[in-house]
Order: structure tokens, then C-alpha cells, then sequence
């Protein structure tokens, strides 16, 4: 009986240290925003009355607000662009097997490349095209990102119990677009729904790419959180106040996409 | 049905997929492939910031240069030691928290919930996070351990303490990334073998080691394999926390191409070690996706 | 819907086109830049043009300037250019000769300390920057400390010399020694020598350079044959392990200068050799423990000269603007005001001003140090050249390679640097 309870017990500790050990940090510097900035630097930590004054100072900051829409808008602007593209190649793919397995292997392997390498020559070619320090570049630059892992991510979408659903449609004499625009987009919605989140994510927590294309009226927010951290006199409480800012559109997107989140981690190899 | 019927309905097929694909492969066309053949042909060329143009060939200098390059070495070790690190303990702890959380019942959406929170937050944040809460003076990890009467630790200053410190902050960034993919791939087991061993009388431990280990091992190398190329890419913790130092300690491949670029201003042979690790990151691709292909 | 309205607005907002009355400039963080800020006010009312500055760490400069000079229309009107930066800058050709604006509007420009013009001023002859204030490294020291009489007297047994302003570097380092100690007796050192800043790249280099000017050494010789390894260099290198070993605090061999400087300005150290302009923040009682007890002094041997210029960029999308800016700022009447409330000065008549000695008497001193200051390398590769000397010397620091064969791989990378450069030949 003893061992029993002890058996039961066991995963929890466990998840409970590990949970902890996640939600410590976060809680810091929830701490830290909340807090004025004379508590915020103090060791042993003071405990004062929270407020909202760094969040308000944050707002207030013309350039924090930049960067945010900056963000937002290159984020929708990447999603829009690239989720349609995705879907199409990506139905074509499971339903036609278009291009066979070398296709596939491709689009995989952009999705592995290291961003440093695809960076280089996108900085040389911006250069010459003047796309540097826009936001068209940047979206063009997060597509890279976008648009294989969206197409890898759909087509296990496509595959399933759809298929019937179509074949009755194509019976009852739909041709193949109107089949696919008809039938299986509407039912697919939801989940290409949360793909489309995973994309914005995705692109609004991109740094490598924001840090060398974009520039002073394009940066996002990961760059702009990055210039925050200089030297002496580093003012953490507003750091903190702007770096939950910065977490929260994803935390509140969190529970629309849990469902398939496995599935975009994975990239598709775990249903 | 037909031949004919049969073959003018695949040649629809293949013409539909064909147009539905154009446009995705056009775009990827021209955002990927394009700029890597860029990057393939500059890296022949002694391509600078201060001199942007292709006008002076130059054949494998680069990659000679590359190869003379000092603390490449150096660098590749570093990044090595930081992937196997990083993913061999993330695994462990994956693997122990997806136990855990497959053999709960309660609070389980809570828990999975707060595990899936590291995983969407910014790596910038995650990095200034970290160096926040382990400043040596002004920091609440080292007013902890002083409570503990442990003298304070230089997290970022000394060489050893700083690279395990950027391995423990990837640790905590990414690892459930690996508890949730093999949860997925716990849940999914079947029961019967379990039930059979338990009729055998097996202890749980050997039902681990001679069940859930063999069933899991598809599973287990698809989410190595992904952590593996994933942490490969590791650029924007390195960056915020420690620039590659002290010394070459954290100084990881991404952030030495980097240097090479936008320090040396030489593209050209920034290129060419991109595409040294182009081809590293192809090779395991390959492998990876003919794994997964071969569990179909 | 209120709130994406907002969105939409200010993105609308953002990318419209700026007004041609505003002139958008890069800076640093630093308390020049301040006394620039507060003084804008008085410029835009004079001639209606705005300015807006980006205030940016220095970290973040350099790969922030580079896209932006690259392309033919930069986001950035005006740009300050660190010294590290001039050579590059030049021979990529990014700075728009400022001759003839001089001459136009008859700027004066002999008012400039020779030393800064050569630094970041004039390139073979050519104005493409003027200097816009000077950050040349000194030793500040406890002068508490070193008034003391008990101290005299204690040092004076030790070393048979009068405990003074040190003005060899074998006296500097007995003193840094003297002054290493366990003031309340815990077992613990409290009070340090002195404070190394040997964090990786540009604060070990440019603090090391203060060590082998020290002890008489050069980074090249007349004619560009690097000598970083001299037996100079090596006598510095060992200089500044021990320092990492017995007279600094522990962690100090990745400090970089603010860490150095608040480790000072908390009363834990004797002596701090960095940037000038660092001083007056030793007298500000919000930010320190020390206030009026230190004392600023040229480095041994001479300290390294640092500066900052302002340019136009040839990307520069409001050039003439930019100019009527550079000419209010530098003006005697605002390089005065500047100077006043704290500024580094780059003008001779600055130095010598009659109110800004009275307000600021260390005026002088900062004179003579930016006089004997030494020069650092400058050529097509100093940031490079920074990185990869930064990183040896940081390993010698750390111990993790020995002074000599660090410093070989310093000179060998300079070396081949140089010859990249067509400086030397193999």
C-alpha cells in the first residue's frame, strides 16, 4: 500500500520540480515588471506594491510601440502570404504526390537549414534590390521560414478521412478545384487556422534575420528587446515590462492551437 | 473504366497538383534556392562589405582560407559539445517528464500547458531572462545559492561555468520540446504487451527497458534527430548571453559565420563556410527523412 | 476593432515619408550624447529642423551602420564614427568629404586638438569627420587613499618611495599592489589594486593597450611591422595575468568597462585605468560611494587615444541639414555648454576656457592626458583585427594560454591582416 502511494506520487513530484523550475523565471520577471525600479535592482528582492507604471512608460515609448506593430505587421503579412501557398503545394502533395519523394525532400530540408547561412546571400541580394531596412524584405526573408514549414506541416492534413468526403464531391461531378476549394478548405479551416498561428509565431519570435535585414524603421520586437540590454544602468523592470509584452500575443494564442502544436513541432513526424 | 479514361484522368492529376504546386515552388524558388546559389557562387569570389560585387574571382581561396581559419576547429568542437549536450540532457528529462505526465491523470492539462510555455517564447526574451536571474551581483540565482551558504558562482565569466550556463538555458528552453513529442509517442503504444508482461509477473522497470524502449525507438530517434538540427541553428541565445565568450567557450558555428560576415565583412568567405555547413546540415536531413519515410 | 484601427494608423504613420525638416542621426550611449540631447531644443527653435536621434549601444553600432552606408539611400542623415571604424569607413568609400562644406561656410577648423584631428578628422589630408568628443584612457585613482598619511608612511617603509601620483609604471604597480588588500580582516580581499576589463574583443584590447604603452611597447613600428610580441608585449601580458590573479576582483577577466567602473565606484578598488569620460560619474552620489575621492591622472607611459567623429554619409539623405547641425553643435558657444555640463572636449579653446576650468578644474589634467595619449592601429581591418586579438588576449587573461603564444597569434593575425591590407608585404 505504501509503495503504491509512493508510485503515485512519484510523476508528480517530478512534474511539479520541472514545472516549477519553468514557471520560477517567468514569475521573475513578471515580478520584476510589476515592481518600481529602485525594488527591481535590490538583493536581497524587496517587495513593494506592484504596479503597472513600466508597462505604461513602455507604451508610452514611440519606439517600442515601432517595433511591436513592426512585428504584428510583418508576422500577418508573412502568414497571409505564405499559408495559401503552403496549403496548395501542400494538398497537391499529399493527393497527388506531385514531384514524388525529392520534392518533399526539399521542402524538408529548407526547413533545416541554419538561418545564418540563408542570411548572407538574402542581405547581399536585399542590398541590391534595396530591400534592406523594409518590410516587404522582411516578410520575403520570414516566407523562407514560413512557407516549407507550412507545406511540410499541411500535408498530413490532407491526408485522412477527407479523402472519401472528396471522392463523393468528385462523384457527384465537382471538378478538382472546385472539390479542393470547396469541399476540403472549408472542412480543413480550423486547422489550417492553427498552422497560420504557428507561422505568425513563428516570425514574430525570429531574431537572426530581423537583427541583419531589418533596420531602424523596420525593426521588430526580439531586435529591439535585444538593444535594450546595453550597459551600465540597464534598466531591467522596463526590459521585463517590454519582454512580457513581447510573450503575451502567444501566450493568449496558446489554447487555439494546442491541438496541433505536436503535429507543427514535429514537423508532421508525430500526429 | 478504361486505359484511356484511366490514363487521361492521371494526366488531369498530374496537371492539377502541377498548378496547385507552381506558385509555392516559384516562391521557394526564388527565397531559397536562388540566394543559396548566390551564396555558392560568392563563395568563390572575394565578395567584401566594403567591395559588394563579383569582381575578382578567386576559386577555393575561400575555403582555403576557411580551412586556415584558426578557431574554426575550435568552433565546430564548441558546437558539437553544445548540441550533445543539450539534446542528450534534454532527453533525459524529456523522457522522465513524459513518463511522468502519461502515468497522471490529474492536473494533467496543467501541467502540459506550463510545458508547453518555454517552447513559444522568444529566444531573445529567454536569453535576457536568463542573464537577468544570473547576474553575479544583482541577480536572484546567486542571492539563492548565498542562502544555501554557497559562494557565489561568475555564471557567464568563467569559461566552463559559461558554456554548461548556456547549455542549461537551452535546457530549459527546449526540453519539452522532447517531453511532448514523446508523450505523443507514449500515448500512442499499445496496451497488450504491458498487460501480457504484468500477467508474467514483470517488474515495471523491466517493462520499461524491454517495451517501452524497443516500441518507442522510432519515436525517440525522430525527436533526437529534429533536436539535433534544430540546436544545430542556435544562434540568439549565444549572441545575448555571452557573444561566443569567455575566451572561444560558447563560441557556436552560427555566431562564427556571423562574425566572419558582419566583423571580418568578408562574405565571401563567410559564404564559403556556410556552405561547408550547408552540406553538414544536408547530410543529416537525408538520413533523418529516409528514417522517417522508412517507419511509414 | 478600436485597437487594429490604432494598428492600422500608426502603420500608415510609420512608413510615411519623413518630413524633409528632420534629420535622423546614429549615436551611442553616452553621457555626450546627453548633454547633446538636452541641448537640442535650442537648435530646432533656431532653425526649425529636428533632430531625431537613435541612441544605441556600442555593441549594436557597428552591424546596425554597415547596411545602412551600403545602401544608396540610408535611414541615417548624420553618424558618429568611432575611431575602430575610421580606416574601413574610408576605404569603402562611405564618407562624403566635408572640404568644401568647410570651406564654403568658412568653418574653422584649426580649433581642433591636433591629436583628435589626425584620429577622427582628417584622412591624408582629407576632412571627412570633426571631431566630436574624445575618450583617451587615464588612471583614476583613490585620492583618499593615496593623501593619506598612514599610507604614505606604511608605503614608504615597504618600497623606500614617497606613495604620490605615479608617474612610471613600476611605481603604478607597486601602488596597485600596495593597495590590494583585507581591510576588515574576514580572510577576504575587499579593497583591489586595481580592476582588469578583460571580457573577450574590444574591452581587453583596448585595456591592454594601456599595459604595453606602460611598459614602452607599440603595437607596430614605423613602418607597419607588427609588435605586438615584443618582449614588451610579453612583459605586459604577464603584468596583466597577475593582475587577473592577485590584484583585481575575481570574475574581472570578462568585466568589460561598466562592470570595472562599478566595482570603483563601490569603494572596492584602489585604481581603474578607463575611458576620461567615465570620471564625472564618479561624483555623481546616485551611482557612486566615492564622490570626491577620486583623482584622474595620465596612464604611465600614456594611455590609449580614443575618439568619436561626426560624418555625413555619402548615403545621407539630407546632407545639407545635417551640416547646419554639425556646425551649431561644434560651435564655440555650444562646445562650451557641452563642456559645462560634463562633456569630453576635442577643442583647444574648450580646454583652456576660463568658465570651464572654473566649473570643471580636472579640465586641464584631461588635457594633458589626451596629449600623451598613444595611438591604437587604424587601418581597413581594426574591427577584425579587435576580434581576433581580443579573443588571445582574453585566453592569456584567463590563463588558458600563455602570454607568449597568445601574443604570437596576436601578431600573426595583425600581420596578416596588414599584408590583406596592402599595409606590409609577406
Amino acid at each position: 500500500m505504501h509503495k503504491g502511494l509512493l508510485k503515485r506520487l512519484l510523476p508528480h513530484v517530478v512534474l511539479l520540480v520541472f514545472s516549477s523550475a519553468i514557471l520560477f523565471p517567468i514569475l521573475w520577471m513578471l515580478r520584476v515588471a510589476l515592481t518600481n525600479k529602485m525594488n527591481a535592482y535590490q538583493i536581497p528582492p524587496v517587495w513593494g506594491n506592484p504596479n503597472f507604471n513600466n508597462f505604461i512608460e513602455i507604451f508610452a515609448d514611440n519606439s517600442f510601440m515601432g517595433y511591436f506593430v513592426n512585428s504584428l505587421s510583418i508576422a500577418i503579412g508573412t502568414t497571409l502570404i505564405a499559408l495559401p501557398l503552403a496549403a496548395a503545394m501542400a494538398y497537391s502533395f499529399a493527393r497527388y504526390n506531385t514531384g514524388g519523394l525529392p520534392l518533399r525532400l526539399a521542402v524538408l530540408s529548407s526547413q533545416m537549414l541554419p538561418p545564418v547561412i540563408l542570411v548572407l546571400p538574402l542581405f547581399s541580394l536585399f542590398l541590391k534590390a534595396s530591400l534592406l531596412n523594409t518590410q516587404t524584405g522582411m516578410i520575403i526573408a520570414h516566407i523562407t521560414i514560413s512557407l516549407p514549414f507550412l507545406a511540410w506541416l499541411l500535408v498530413a492534413f490532407f491526408e485522412g478521412d477527407i479523402v472519401i468526403i472528396e471522392q463523393a464531391a468528385r462523384i457527384d461531378g465537382a471538378t478538382r478545384l472546385q472539390a479542393f476549394l470547396r469541399i476540403t478548405m472549408p472542412i480543413m479551416a480550423p486547422g489550417l487556422l492553427a498552422a497560420g498561428l504557428l507561422s505568425f509565431i513563428l516570425s514574430w519570435n525570429e531574431f537572426l534575420f530581423a537583427l541583419i535585414l531589418s533596420g531602424p524603421q523596420t525593426n521588430t520586437l526580439p531586435v529591439g528587446l535585444s538593444s535594450y540590454q546595453s550597459h551600465r544602468g540597464v534598466d531591467i523592470a522596463l526590459l521585463s515590462a517590454a519582454a512580457i509584452c513581447a510573450i503575451l500575443p502567444v501566450f493568449i494564442l496558446l489554447p487555439l492551437m494546442k491541438k496541433h502544436l505536436i503535429k507543427g513541432l514535429s514537423l508532421g513526424a508525430i500526429k | 473504366m478504361n486505359t484511356r479514361a484511366a490514363s487521361g484522368l492521371e494526366r488531369g492529376d498530374r496537371r492539377f497538383g502541377l498548378m496547385l504546386t507552381a506558385p509555392g515552388l516559384a516562391v521557394l524558388f526564388l527565397v531559397i534556392i536562388f540566394p543559396l546559389l548566390f551564396a555558392l557562387i560568392t563563395s568563390f569570389f572575394d565578395y567584401t562589405l566594403i567591395n559588394p560585387n563579383h569582381d575578382t574571382f578567386v576559386g577555393l581561396d575561400n575555403y582555403q582560407e576557411v580551412l586556415d581559419e584558426e578557431y574554426i576547429l575550435t568552433s565546430l568542437w564548441v558546437t558539437l559539445k553544445f548540441v550533445l549536450a543539450s539534446v542528450m540532457i534534454e532527453f533525459a528529462i524529456g523522457f522522465s517528464v513524459a513518463l511522468a505526465l502519461n502515468s497522471v491523470t490529474r492536473f494533467k492539462n496543467f501541467y502540459y500547458l506550463i510545458l508547453l510555455a518555454p517552447l513559444l517564447i522568444n529566444p531573445v526574451v529567454v536569453g535576457l531572462l536568463w542573464r537577468m536571474i544570473l547576474h553575479t551581483e544583482l541577480g536572484i540565482a546567486n542571492y539563492a545559492i548565498s542562502l544555501m551558504n554557497i559562494d557565489p558562482v561568475n555564471w557567464l565569466g568563467n569559461a566552463n561555468a559559461a558554456f554548461w550556463t548556456v547549455v542549461m538555458v537551452d535546457i530549459w528552453h527546449q526540453f519539452s520540446f522532447m517531453a511532448i513529442l514523446l508523450l505523443a509517442g507514449l500515448a500512442s503504444l499499445p496496451r497488450e504487451p504491458y498487460e501480457a508482461a504484468r500477467v508474467d509477473g514483470a517488474s515495471s522497470f523491466s517493462c520499461f527497458i524491454h517495451i517501452t524502449l524497443p516500441l518507442m525507438r522510432p519515436v525517440i530517434i525522430v525527436a533526437l534527430l529534429l533536436r539535433f538540427v534544430f540546436a544545430i541553428k542556435t544562434f540568439d541565445i549565444v549572441f545575448i548571453m555571452t557573444k561566443g565568450g569567455p575566451g572561444t567557450a560558447t563560441d557556436i558555428i552560427s555566431y562564427f559565420i556571423y562574425r566572419a560576415a558582419f566583423f571580418g565583412l568578408d562574405i565571401g568567405r563567410a559564404s564559403a563556410m556556410s556552405i561547408a555547413l550547408l552540406l553538414i546540415v544536408l547530410a543529416l536531413t537525408i538520413y533523418l527523412y529516409r528514417y522517417m519515410t522508412s517507419l511509414r | 476593432m478600436k485597437r487594429l484601427l490604432a494598428v492600422i494608423i500608426s502603420i500608415i504613420f510609420l512608413s510615411s515619408p519623413v518630413k524633409a525638416e528632420t534629420i535622423r542621426l546614429l549615436m551611442e550611449t553616452v553621457p555626450d550624447t546627453k548633454y547633446i540631447q538636452e541641448l537640442l531644443p535650442e537648435f530646432e527653435k533656431q532653425t526649425g529642423i529636428k533632430v531625431e536621434m537613435e541612441v544605441i549601444s556600442y555593441n549594436d553600432m557597428h552591424a546596425k551602420l554597415i547596411p545602412q552606408l551600403l545602401s544608396a539611400k540610408g535611414s541615417y542623415d548624420g553618424i558618429v564614427v568611432d575611431f575602430y571604424w575610421v580606416g574601413e569607413f574610408i576605404k569603402a568609400g562611405w564618407l562624403m568629404p566635408l572640404d568644401d562644406l568647410v570651406q564654403r561656410d568658412k568653418f574653422n577648423t584649426s580649433v581642433y586638438v591636433p591629436k583628435l584631428t589626425d584620429l577622427v578628422g582628417k584622412v591624408d589630408g582629407v576632412q571627412y569627420m570633426l571631431p566630436f568628443y574624445n575618450y583617451s584612457m587615464a588612471v583614476i585613482y583613490r585620492k583618499d587613499l593615496l593623501e593619506d598619511p598612514k599610507e604614505q608612511a606604511a608605503f614608504k617603509a615597504k618600497y623606500g618611495i614617497d606613495l604620490k601620483v605615479p608617474t612610471d609604471w613600476d611605481e603604478y604597480w607597486k601602488q596597485v599592489e600596495f593597495f590590494t588588500r583585507d581591510t576588515d580582516n574576514d580572510g577576504k580581499k575587499d579593497l583591489y589594486g586595481t580592476v582588469i576589463q578583460g571580457q573577450r574583443g574590444d574591452c581587453v584590447s583596448m585595456q591592454w593597450a594601456n599595459f604595453l604603452y606602460g611598459m614602452g611597447g607599440r603595437f607596430q613600428d614605423k613602418d607597419w611591422n607588427p609588435t605586438i610580441n615584443s618582449d614588451a608585449g610579453i612583459k605586459a601580458m604577464e603584468a596583466y595575468r597577475e593582475a587577473v590573479v592577485k590584484f583585481s576582483p575575481p570574475g574581472s577577466e570578462s568585466f568589460c568597462f561598466d562592470e570595472a567602473a562599478n566595482v570603483m565606484a563601490q569603494g572596492k578598488a584602489y585604481s581603474l585605468q578607463t575611458f576620461n569620460i567615465m570620471f564625472a560619474g564618479f561624483d555623481d552620489p546616485e551611482s557612486s560611494k566615492v564622490v570626491g575621492k577620486v583623482g584622474i591622472t595620465s596612464n604611465p607611459g600614456g594611455g590609449l587615444n580614443g575618439g568619436w567623429g561626426w560624418a555625413i554619409p555619402n548615403s545621407s539623405q539630407n546632407k545639407e541639414a545635417v551640416w547646419k547641425f554639425y556646425q551649431w553643435v561644434e560651435s564655440y558657444e555650444i562646445a562650451k555648454k557641452r563642456a559645462l555640463l560634463g562633456g569630453a572636449p576635442t577643442q583647444t579653446r574648450i580646454f583652456t576656457d576660463p568658465d570651464v576650468i572654473a566649473k570643471r578644474p580636472y579640465y586641464p589634467i584631461l588635457g594633458e592626458i589626451l596629449a600623451g595619449s598613444q595611438d591604437f592601429p587604424v587601418f581597413t581591418y581594426t574591427t577584425e583585427l579587435v576580434e581576433k586579438m581580443g579573443l588571445e588576449f582574453n585566453l592569456a587573461a584567463t590563463g588558458e594560454k600563455e602570454p607568449k603564444a597568445a601574443l604570437d597569434a596576436a601578431n600573426a593575425a595583425y600581420r596578416k591582416l596588414l599584408i590583406k591590407d596592402g599595409k606590409i608585404s609577406e
